[in-house]
């Protein structure tokens, strides 16, 4: 199932609601080896949903969700195919960043030497020591990355990553976004900072009321608005303001 | 997973709260019951308080009844019914396990790393048992310095044989561990940790409450009524013969109480959408 062929990321047909409410309705998207894919939408259109389901966090009602062909769920070793962050990251506050590093290398069976390294290059080295309720919003951040990087995936999916980042957080954050897609790596990022999400995906999905609304690489997608993605985003979402 | 779990107890405050909690109530609760009861029993204190002699009754520091309580490792021996502190923290430390992670988000980094999610459980229930068993021999620990101070320093002699001191504390070690235990199933069935303490609360506040009420209408205390989770621990600690479950059976029936509560935690953690 893992051949070049089959995309990073697959999700075909995703369906899930709660009692009446439709969270996500026949989404799909696919994101291929060295390519990253911004998932762009207002709040409550399914954008986190969708990712809870393509990671097992959330049951899927209807449709498919993979990861190199197969469902999170049955993955040999999902930290080391996949990083995640969502909810910016389950920290502990009384914890320090090196002892949540630490925790999340145990759970993935991964050798803890590789904490240090984690913590220098997220720019969190003179401060792993301290309670990460002392940390600020970009800092939290950080620590969230650097624990998505535990396992050395292939895959990334990040729910608002650059959320409470600074402008030097911002542009670590897409050098490494980029660096890892150069690798071979797949990102799925979904972010409110268009600006930002301009500048790193190389295509993105808008949805909005858990509907796809538009999809399409970026230089495509904002060639009748100037090459402007938040111009296309607005028109797009305003378009589908009645479903919002 | 079980490492992960027990470097999160590890560096969480509340855990080491909990367990300082556990030592330090059942420390003074048994130095009380070895030295306050006998001296209001021998008028020594509150001489002026006729009614308070009368009502603790008589105290013999020899006999075994005496210092089987003092053995109790839990420290609810001091009457039918009552809670130790102890007992409140053990119940206390598996709730925390059992909530932190739900409370913090850091469950989701478990059901990422191990996406099978009765491992994490039963990461949880290992790494709970693990640290219950060592804080049940350190309160083991404290009960029988209690008793040989007793023995020491009064002239009270010992009564109990080096199997039945064995036996009793071994016993006391296994209720800790399966206090915990309950505490772990009911904060994961629960997540919430306001939730789960007010059920945990009612556990401990109504139990007795419960007893009492069927003892004041039926005339005695049905084995129904004995059924319950706290009686259970203190009758798996008490002498053979002095409760109306043998102590094994007691543990028994424990054991099966905290293992349909995880089998439910475990059923609820499967289904539920993280």
């Amino acid at each position: 199932m893992n051949t070049h062929d089959t995309p990073a990321i697959a999700v075909h047909g995703l369906h899930k609601a709660y009692g009446r409410t439709v969270a996500v309705d026949e989404v799909s998207f696919t994101v291929a080896r060295g390519r990253v894919l911004g998932l762009l939408g207002p709040n409550g259109a399914g954008k986190t949903t969708s990712m809870r389901m393509l990671l097992g966090l959330a049951s899927i009602d209807r449709g498919q969700a993979s990861i190199h062909g197969r469902p999170y769920a049955q993955l040999a070793d999902p930290v080391g195919t996949v990083g995640a962050v969502l909810d910016a990251g389950g920290l502990h506050p009384g914890r320090t960043a090196r002892q949540h590093l630490r925790i999340a290398a145990a759970m993935a069976g991964v050798d803890a030497a590789r904490v240090d390294p984690l913590l220098d290059d997220a720019g969190l080295g003179q401060s792993a020591d301290r309670a990460i309720r002392t940390y600020s919003l970009g800092m939290r951040q950080r620590v969230a990355l650097a624990t998505a990087l535990v396992g050395d995936p292939s895959v990334l999916v990040l729910d608002e990553p650059a959320n409470g980042l600074d402008p030097a957080g911002t542009r670590w954050l897409r050098t490494m976004l980029r660096g890892f897609a150069a690798g071979g790596g797949a990102v799925l990022l979904s972010s409110h900072i268009l600006a930002e999400v301009a500048q790193v995906a190389d295509e993105v999905v808008v949805v909005a009321r858990g509907r796809v609304v538009g999809s399409g690489r970026v230089d495509d997608l904002t060639a009748h608005h100037g090459g402007d993605l938040e111009a296309f985003y607005l028109d797009l979402t305003a378009e589908n303001a009645e479903v919002r | 997973m079980i490492r992960a779990e027990l470097m999160k107890m590890r560096t969480v405050g509340s855990t080491w709260v909990a367990l300082a909690v556990a030592l330090g109530g059942l420390l003074i609760t048994q130095i009380l019951l070895v030295t306050v009861l006998p001296a209001i029993a021998a008028g020594s204190i509150l001489a002026n308080e006729p009614a308070a002699r009368a009502e603790l009754g008589p105290v013999d520091t020899s006999s075994t009844g005496f210092q089987y309580g003092a053995l109790d490792v839990l420290g609810a021996s001091g009457s039918s019914g009552s809670i130790g502190i102890a007992t409140i923290a053990v119940l206390a430390l598996g709730l925390i396990v059992g909530t932190t992670d739900f409370r913090h988000g850091g469950i989701l980094g478990a059901a990422l790393a191990r996406p099978a999610r009765t491992v994490i459980l039963g990461g949880k229930v290992a790494a709970t048992a693990i640290v219950a068993a060592v804080l049940g021999v350190a309160l083991a620990a404290v009960s029988l310095a209690v008793l040989l101070s007793l023995v020491a320093f009064s002239p009270a002699e010992l009564a109990l044989q080096p199997a039945e001191i064995a036996s009793s504390l071994g016993r006391g070690v296994i209720a800790v561990v399966l206090l915990a235990l309950l505490g772990l199933a009911v904060g994961v069935l629960l997540r919430g940790q306001i939730a789960a303490s007010i059920v945990v609360a009612v556990v401990l506040v109504g139990e007795p409450i419960l007893q009492g009420f069927v003892q004041l209408v039926t005339g005695s205390l049905p084995v129904w009524a004995q059924i319950l989770p706290l009686s259970l621990a203190r009758a798996g600690m008490a002498a053979p013969g002095d409760a109306a479950l043998e102590p094994l059976l007691a543990l028994a029936a424990l054991t099966a109480i905290v293992g349909i509560v995880t089998a439910a935690a475990a059923v609820a953690l499967r289904r539920r959408d993280l």
